[in-house]
């Protein structure tokens, strides 16, 4: 009778432990068919952009012969090589890398300087402002750009890189407020009070120990900011002319005109033009996909 | 007599002074915190609020946006806009739009990150790849899809290739087509950001939830029901807003891929308001046009606008 009930539990157990290896390698080969689903999509998802690489490096006989999706029969780089020159590229990549390096830190670093007066001071009509703020994120361009178009013309900024900075900054604001603000109200107040009882001015509370511990919240607002920038169409397309001072939006918008029936060499400009873009998101993609969801997500 | 002169003058001043300098003190604070908002607030008021507030004016004016001349011409641009056949167009695009560009990305977003979330390898990975498109300059993707739906393209060489040749089309050069294929690389681009939201609410929701359901014997579409859906309320809330915000703003994948055309037919609010006072020289008739698409944005924004002021 004991032998019995000695017996059993181990025989339980052993039944229950095959059973939840069963169930594990289960569990496992329908994650690993998921995973096989999943790619599938993702392949089809990126198709549009896998057809531009497999057009760019086929020669213009290989694609009029075999179309966009079939493999390539030798591998060129000429279309890039007559891309780069007609495209001008290198010329916008650096008008587009000039505005966004000086654009980017000046808005963040005012940006934090006003979100810092909202979140953790004392700032009149701070309900009016914070609310004028916001609006800005539901109001479309279109209702500012012939007042800013005449604005920078009277001073002569138009056909400027320069002429960018000002509407760019004021353009970000509102994003980079609702982030920042946010992020900057969840510091607990104790610390900022602490600094502020041992003589720090208010100057030295916002660098030494608000900007530090809110460096996340930072980098990601600053590279969102970066790619919104480079990426900026309507400013551009009013503001600047001349071939030379194109940004990277532009010089798509214009290389596309002149490539239209050239596929391969139209495949390889795109991919050039998004080639920088790509790249950041490839290293920073970490930081994007956190940071989206930080700002909308608060709670 | 001097004892009671000094009481008295500290009686009366003593309060003064304090009252005084606690008045400094609070205004102390005030001033700097002026002081930090100050140049985002300048540069704020100077290149958005001002310019807004400009195009309202300039949109009771005949202005051609370069001579001296504006004439007042009270609602004449208004009632132009009631009757001018493109804005008709343009109004019926951006609802199109509106329609399309909310609920296909929405949806999509939503199935995605149930998919991704489900239990798979590589996630990370495959996640970055479904939000790639929403990194792209959308001049870029436009280009790109304006290439696939060439006539000699991609999209139509597929049909072609799984027996629906029959289905082959000019699918930017017709007019009863070309919005609508418009619309469907900025579903490609905008499934990512729903995408996003979802995974991290889908993420937020403890597992115990799940299994307790499943204890209780609840069967899978009941907990999808009942558990899934009621915890995604903030985000679809989020969602919603930020895409319908957005709507407004089409001009990108238009000028890129149409230009407006076939014959103004892919014309919306946007690009319409930047061809009259950019190319046709009526900035006055153009800015009454961005002040209608304004107020549409502001009014559909404020419930959003609001929220977010609260939580600020």
């Amino acid at each position: 009778m004991t032998a019995i009930i000695a017996a059993a539990p181990p025989d339980v157990s052993r039944e229950d432990s095959s059973r939840q290896a069963m169930r594990g390698r289960r569990i496992r080969r329908r994650a690993f068919v998921g995973t096989i689903v999943m790619l599938v999509l993702a392949l089809l998802w990126a198709m549009p952009l896998l057809a531009l690489l497999l057009t760019g490096v086929k020669s213009v006989s290989d694609f009029d012969a075999h179309g966009a999706l079939s493999v390539p029969q030798s591998f060129t780089l000429s279309n890039f090589r007559s891309a780069w020159g007609v495209g001008q590229f290198g010329t916008a990549f650096i008008n587009s890398g000039l505005i966004t390096a000086v654009k980017v830190p000046i808005g963040v670093l005012i940006t934090s300087l006003l979100s810092y007066a909202l979140a953790k001071m004392r700032l009149p009509f701070r309900r009016t402002i914070t609310f004028a703020l916001l609006m800005g994120l539901t109001i479309p361009i279109f209702i500012a750009i012939v007042p800013i178009f005449t604005m920078l013309r009277s001073v002569h900024l138009t056909d400027n890189l320069w002429g960018l900075l000002l509407p760019y900054l004021a353009f970000g604001i509102p994003f980079e407020v609702l982030v920042l603000a946010s992020f900057f109200r969840r510091v607990p107040q104790e610390i900022i009070e602490a600094a502020r009882i041992d003589g720090a001015s208010e100057l030295r509370v916002f660098f030494s120990v608000l900007l530090p511990l809110s460096l996340p919240a930072i980098v990601t607002v600053a590279i969102l900011d970066a790619v919104a920038t480079w990426n900026e169409l309507v400013i551009a397309l009013i503001i600047l002319n001349s071939p030379s001072h194109r940004t990277v939006p532009l010089s798509l918008l214009n290389f596309q005109g002149q490539f239209s029936t050239n596929f391969s060499g139209l495949a390889a400009g795109i991919l050039i033009a998004l080639l920088p873009i790509l790249l950041v998101y490839a290293l920073l993609q970490k930081w994007i996909v956190s940071g989206l969801t930080a700002g909308a997500l608060k709670d | 007599m001097t004892a009671t002169i000094k009481a008295e003058r500290v009686g009366v001043s003593g309060p003064r002074v304090r009252h005084g300098r606690r008045k400094a003190r609070n205004l102390r604070p005030m001033a700097t915190s002026l002081a930090f908002a100050a140049p985002a607030l300048l540069v704020y008021a100077a290149f958005l609020v001002y310019p807004a507030i400009y195009s309202i004016r300039l949109s009771f004016t005949n202005w051609d946006g370069l001579s001296p001349i504006k004439k007042f011409v009270g609602w004449g641009n208004y009632t132009k806009l009631l009757h001018d056949p493109v804005v008709h167009t343009a109004v019926r695009n951006n609802l199109i739009w509106a329609l399309v560009t909310v609920i296909v990305p929405i949806a999509l977003g939503l199935g995605l990150a149930i998919a991704v979330n489900s239990r798979i390898y590589l996630r990370p990975l495959i996640r970055t790849i479904f939000y790639t498109p929403a990194v792209l300059p959308l001049v870029g993707v436009g280009t790109i899809w304006g290439w696939l739906f060439e006539p000699t393209g991609i999209v139509n060489a597929l049909l072609s290739h799984i027996g629906l040749g029959s289905l082959q089309h000019a699918w930017l050069g017709d007019s009863t087509t070309a919005i609508w294929a418009i619309t469907v690389p900025a579903c490609w681009v905008r499934a990512g950001f729903p995408m996003l939201l979802y995974l991290a609410a889908l993420q937020g929701i403890p597992n115990d939830y799940y299994e307790s359901a499943r204890i209780d014997g609840a069967s899978r579409w009941q907990q999808f029901r009942y558990i899934t859906l009621p915890s995604l309320k903030g985000a679809h809330a989020i969602v919603f807003a930020l895409a319908l915000i957005d709507t407004a703003r089409v001009f990108d994948l238009v000028i890129a891929m149409t230009n407006g055309g076939p014959g103004n037919s892919t014309q919306v609010m946007g690009t319409w308001m930047y061809f009259n006072v950019f190319q046709s020289y009526n900035a006055g008739y153009g800015t009454a046009i961005a002040v209608v698409i304004t107020i549409v944005a502001a009014v559909v924004g404020i419930p959003y606008v609001r929220s977010q002021a609260k939580e600020l």
